[in-house]
């Protein structure tokens, strides 16, 4: 099943989700702020024990992981290749795409999704833990990246947001679909 | 397009069958009751190779609606040996050299 909704942008959301998927996507749809302003539009999960959020429009499906094939030779960040109904899917691990491999997290939950992300013509999934909701903030409220994430995963941020007394990360998702 | 797939143990590979020269097969010490493994000799343009296997799956007669494209992604995150494309079999999905 495949549905097109308008985003608050009024931008065109492919979703393509059954229905009881493309309920978590919609989310509460809830805003931070009653301020006006120009708004945006994200979808935020979770991974690791940390926050990730992701624009709307770079958002087209989530879906359950199927079985994974391996590409010999890929970088670890690439966890292989997955058969969306016919179509073949790259998944990628952001954590070790941002070299976080090895450091202490929190405990990854069982099952997780595949979010799909497209942009420019490429698309790929994310291995993620949960898809937590969806939210409309104020432009203006975005923060930079906080300065306590180095520099190296820094570039995989274009900002941060502070919600419910927690940061969460805004993914750069040209960052995270290019090498 | 006609293919030889393999499995090496990680992936399924699959091979033009007319890159195949032959298929030799590595017994192993019987003291160790591994199965036996198997050398798939390449003849591909000139410059002759072999790949070592696990299993020989079978000859696949793929249709276009099968075989796509390595996801971009992917593609320019390799270096190597970088597969052509990707072949939809009922074991699962086989990366095609």
């Amino acid at each position: 099943m495949s549905s097109t909704e308008n985003s608050p942008a009024g931008e065109h959301v492919q979703t393509g989700l059954p229905v009881e998927e493309k309920r978590v996507l919609c989310g509460t749809g809830k805003r931070d702020s009653e301020e006006s302003g120009p708004l945006r539009s994200f979808l935020e999960f979770s991974l690791g024990g940390q926050w990730y959020a992701v624009d709307l429009g770079h958002a087209r499906r989530i879906l359950r992981p199927s079985p994974i094939a391996r590409v010999p030779g890929a970088p670890s960040e690439v966890v292989g290749l997955m058969n969306r109904a016919g179509e073949v899917l790259a998944v990628l691990d952001l954590e070790k795409a941002m070299g976080m491999k090895g450091e202490v997290r929190g405990p990854r939950e069982e099952g997780g999704f595949v979010l799909v992300l497209h942009l420019g013509g490429k698309e790929a999934g994310l291995l993620v833990d949960a898809v937590e909701d969806t939210w409309e903030i104020p432009v203006d409220k975005i923060l930079p990246v906080l300065e306590t994430v180095d520099s190296a995963r820094a570039r995989f941020f274009e900002g941060t947001v502070a919600r419910d007394g927690r940061f969460v990360g805004i993914l750069n998702v040209s960052i995270c679909l290019n090498p | 397009m006609n293919v030889l797939v393999v499995d090496d143990g990680t992936s399924l590979r699959g091979y033009d069958c007319g890159d195949v020269m032959g298929i030799e097969e590595i017994p192993s010490p019987p003291e160790t009751g591994d199965r036996a493994e198997f050398l798939v000799r390449l003849g591909r343009l000139g410059s002759p190779k072999g790949v070592r296997c696990r299993e020989i799956v079978g000859f696949y007669s793929f249709a276009e609606p099968d075989v796509h494209p390595l996801p971009q992604v992917v593609k320019e995150r390799m270096t190597g040996e970088v597969p052509w494309g990707v072949g939809i079999t009922e074991r699962g999905l086989c990366l095609l050299y």
